[in-house]
Order: C-alpha cells, then sequence, then structure tokens
C-alpha cells in the first residue's frame, strides 16, 4: 500500500464505434474524454495530465489538452510505436501519479479502422536494413506472419488444438451479445471458426480483432483525491511491464510467449493478491494466441494447460469460474486498442456492467500486447 | 503482377550477399563469445563485442516454426498459399525463408523438418532459400 499517493481509477468513458472509412477521430477523443471526466466527477481544469498511445487515427495530448480547453498540464505523454499498446497510456499515468508529478491524468486511446485495415498492408517499403531477409521471402503483412508462426509453434511445443483457440473467438460472441457497444454480436459455432479463412495457416480471420474507428479514455488520481469524488474508485494494486530477453517479434529467446511470462512474474511479485484471486480478466485479443498466452502466463492455469482449463469455455463465459473479455474484446467488440480492456475491468469492478456484470467481482487482471510489448495491471476494489 | 522484393545490400551484410553469389551460405561470428549473428550487423548483440569474422555456415537447420500465407507479397500472387518458415540453423540462428521442393500444406510441412540451404537467382542477387532434406540427400 502506497498510502495517500495510491493511483485510482476514478472513471472512464467511450465515444460511439463505427465500422465505416473516413470518420473524423477528434470529435471521438472528446467525447471519449469527456465522458471519463462526467463519469469522475471532474472538470476539464481539475486535469493536470494526459498521457496517450499515438497511431493513425489518435490525437497528440496536448491537441487533446486543446480541443478540451486544459489550461496547462503539469505532465504528458504521447507513449507509441513500442510500448504495450493503449494499456501504455493508463501504466504512464499511474508512475506519474503516484511519483507527485501530477494529480489527476486523462488517459486515452483513439484509433480510426483504415489503421487496423493496414496490419496486413504494409506501404510497400525497400527490402533493406532487417526487412532485407524477410521481405524477399514474401513475409509481408506486419506481425501477422510471426503470430501464425507463434501459433504452430506452441501447437507442437505444448500440445493442445485448433479448438482451444477458437475457444476464445466464441466467448467473445458470447460476452459482446450482452454489452451495449459490442459490434460482432451474432453467435459463432466451433464449426464457424474452424472453416474461417485463413490469413496465415494455422491464423485464421477469426484469430483476428476487428478494426473500428472509435476512443475510449479513463482518469487516473490518488485515492486521497478520489475520496472527494462522486464516483466509485478503483484501486491500481498493481503495474507491470515485460519485454523478454532479446525482445522481438521473431528473434526474442522465447518465441512462442514473448515477454508475456516475465511480466506477469513482476506484477504478482507486486501485487496484494494471488491469481487464485482473480474474479475476472481483461485480455488483451489482437491474436487468440495472444489471450491464451495471458492466461497461462498469469497462472490463471499451468503453462500448456489452457485446452483442459478452459472446459470447452465455460470456464471463461457467462457464470464461469473466470470470466474473459467480458465486452467482447476486440474480436467482437472492435480494436480500441488496449486501453478498452483496463474500462471495462473498471466497470466492471464497479458493478456498472448490468446483464454481463459478473458477480462480487473484486479483483481483475488487465493485459496488453505480446512479444516484446507487454503491459499488465492488477485493479482491485475492496 | 508485380515483382518480388529484391534485398538491397547494406554495408554490414554485404559479404553475406556476396558469399551468396558464389553459392555459400556466410554468418559473421563474435571472436569474443563465440556466437553467430543474424542477421548481420557491425557488432554483437550478445556481449557487444566489435569483432566479427564471417565464416561458412553449415546451411543445415530444421523449422522452427512455418505459416502458410494466404494473403500474398507483391510478386507471390500467383503462388499463394506458400510457406514462410522460421529455421534454426545449426549455428542457433533463425532465420526466414520459402521452402522449396515440398508440396506447401501442413501435412508436407512440419515443425523439426531438416531443411538444407540452396540459392534462388533473383534480379542478379542470389537469395538463401531452404529445401526439405528428404531419404538420401539427408546428411549427418
Ligand atoms: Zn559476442
Amino acid at each position: 500500500m502506497k498510502g495517500a499517493r495510491q493511483a485510482t481509477v476514478v472513471g472512464v468513458g467511450y465515444s460511439s464505434v463505427h465500422r465505416e472509412i473516413g470518420v473524423d477521430t477528434r470529435p471521438l477523443v472528446v467525447d471519449a474524454c469527456l465522458g471519463a471526466l462526467h463519469d469522475a466527477g471532474l472538470t476539464t481544469s481539475q486535469i493536470d495530465a494526459v498521457f496517450e498511445y499515438p497511431g493513425a487515427g489518435s490525437q497528440i495530448a496536448v491537441n487533446v489538452q486543446r480541443l478540451l480547453g486544459i489550461p496547462d498540464l503539469r505532465a504528458f505523454g504521447d507513449l507509441g510505436g513500442s510500448g504495450p499498446s493503449g494499456l501504455a497510456a493508463a501504466m504512464a499515468a499511474v508512475a506519474a501519479v503516484e511519483s507527485g508529478v501530477c494529480d489527476v491524468a486523462l488517459v486515452f486511446r483513439s484509433v480510426n479502422r483504415e489503421w487496423g485495415q493496414q496490419s496486413g498492408r504494409t506501404e510497400v517499403p525497400p527490402a533493406g536494413n532487417a526487412a532485407q531477409f524477410t521481405l524477399p521471402y514474401g513475409d509481408f503483412g506486419g506481425i501477422i506472419p510471426s503470430i501464425g508462426m507463434k501459433k504452430y509453434r506452441r501447437l507442437a511445443e505444448l500440445g493442445g488444438s485448433e479448438e482451444d483457440y477458437g475457444h476464445i473467438t466464441l466467448n467473445a460472441r458470447q460476452w459482446s451479445a450482452m454489452y451495449e457497444r459490442g459490434v460482432l454480436t451474432q453467435p459463432l459455432t466451433m464449426d464457424d471458426y474452424l472453416s474461417s479463412r485463413f490469413i496465415a495457416e494455422p491464423l485464421r480471420l477469426l484469430d483476428c480483432d476487428y478494426p473500428v474507428t472509435g476512443a475510449c479514455a479513463a482518469i487516473i488520481t490518488t485515492a486521497e483525491r478520489a475520496r472527494d469524488l462522486a464516483g466509485a474508485a478503483v484501486t491500481v494494486d498493481s503495474v507491470a511491464f515485460g519485454t523478454g530477453s532479446r525482445p522481438d517479434w521473431t528473434f526474442s529467446d522465447d518465441f512462442v510467449f514473448g515477454g508475456t511470462i516475465g511480466c506477469a512474474q513482476h506484477l504478482w511479485a507486486t501485487s496484494s493478491v494471488t491469481p487464485a484471486e482473480v474474479d475476472v480478466a481483461e485480455l488483451y485479443d489482437g491474436f487468440t494466441h495472444i489471450t491464451i498466452s495471458w492466461v497461462e502466463a498469469l497462472g490463471l492455469c499451468g503453462i500448456g494447460e489452457f485446452g483442459d482449463w478452459v472446459d470447452g469455455g465455460k470456464r471463461i463465459g457467462p457464470g464461469g469460474a473466470l470470466p474473459l473479455n467480458t465486452n467482447g474484446g476486440q474480436l467482437a467488440s472492435g480494436r480500441l486498442h488496449g486501453l478498452s480492456f483496463l474500462t471495462e475491468a473498471v466497470q466492471q469492478l464497479r458493478g456498472d456492467c448490468g446483464p454481463r456484470q459478473v458477480p462480487g467481482a473484486r479483483v481483475a487482471v488487465v493485459a496488453n500486447a505480446h512479444g516484446p510489448q507487454c503491459g499488465a495491471m492488477v485493479l482491485t476494489r475492496t | 503482377m508485380s515483382a518480388r522484393f529484391v534485398p538491397v545490400p547494406t554495408p554490414e551484410t554485404g559479404t553475406y550477399w556476396e558469399k551468396a553469389a558464389e553459392g555459400e551460405l556466410w554468418l559473421p561470428r563474435c571472436d569474443s563469445c563465440g556466437r553467430a549473428v543474424f542477421y548481420p550487423r557491425s557488432f554483437c548483440p550478445h556481449c557487444h563485442g566489435d569483432d566479427l569474422t564471417w565464416f561458412r555456415a553449415s546451411g543445415r537447420g530444421v523449422v522452427e516454426s512455418f505459416i502458410i500465407n494466404h494473403n500474398p507479397a507483391p510478386g507471390y500472387e500467383q503462388d499463394a498459399p506458400y510457406v514462410i518458415a522460421l529455421i534454426m540453423l545449426e549455428e542457433g540462428v533463425r532465420l526466414t525463408t520459402n521452402l522449396l521442393g515440398v508440396e506447401q500444406t501442413p501435412d508436407a510441412v512440419r515443425i523439426g523438418l531438416p531443411v538444407e540451404v540452396v540459392f534462388e537467382q533473383r534480379d542478379g542477387i542470389a537469395l538463401p532459400q531452404f529445401r526439405v532434406i528428404t531419404g538420401d540427400g539427408a546428411s549427418g
């Protein structure tokens, strides 16, 4: 316990989410940020820090400061490129708030569908530098080939079946059907999953998240400030980054798990709770391989035991012993790129989730990204 | 149909491509820690040693993992789906390749298959590629 400078999450907000292209994200960022402020019972003039993860469709921190009319900032940062997806912004805010650099931090992530669709269609660069050893082999499409190779490697090293991966996708649809912002809400069968087309075999279309345009936001402040606010505060119990040794999407020492295992070890080492106490898990699902890696890395089950543990999907679904990705994740509610796992965890711990509420949820674990870019958080509500 | 990518050598990789043109796979090895380095660069990524010496690699390894790519890169449109494999060389480094002389199916390609280097001529460059070692061709 860190006393008065213990970081807490006191508000979350979302914009509308769009499946079409060509949508201006600026009003969406403003909607999400104002939503989080309203949720927290704060006004723009009380914000003294802004952190975000930049990228196509985003707005840098000071643009949002200007759009919102925040008078000045004591801390800000655009934490893009190599960090743990949208969670990176919240992790920076926790550090800044707990250190005393700032008191009330606004964090957000906004993305556009165009960016999501680019993953398989990167611009055509010359095959120089490291690319001279990949592009000539038709290894094209960002991390997609690497994720496909990790899936095969995992199946070869640890066993399991394609159905293990399918349960992540089917589970997302179960939850999105109960979520007011769900995007793909039709239920899927295992046959649907197993007959979806290959992108980079064994990686299927339904192993990949769904690109959207939208934004979400959260407010992080101290436990002391939170006591004066209307909204229920959720405690940031522990935070950890992870890269793994020789960090790289292809050349890292741990090809299958990347930095997830080390990240999880650091997370639990500084947490007041244990994996057995987790009530709800919100784990990145940009690709299903990533989610399975986190379940095992976090010790929610043993390494290689996911297939038995998931119990045909029952364990992670509504009413299951460990509900997973309770807003449908990015597979079914769109790629808001990481921060939406945090906002959903906060809503679950506050009991704000209506039909998808996990009864009595008090401990949540959130994780983002994979490979050399891992990040995770434990959140609690007492 | 667009052309396949042709590698653009950089100062640190020139020897790799020159030796490939002679039909040999060469890698830099660190004089300090003795480890092979891939991709070629000006210092050792393991111990930061500055002295690297090029040597002829075995050209043999095993399939570490692979995909069968259904989303073709430029120049591969007629060949999709095609295999992109990650090879673990006997020298302990991973490199990317296609797999030649084998059906591009998950029944024909498996993790752990032994492979050896061959060279594809492409627009004046000799590109190291790997093929599965089968039957008589398999050696220790
Ligand atoms: Zn060395």
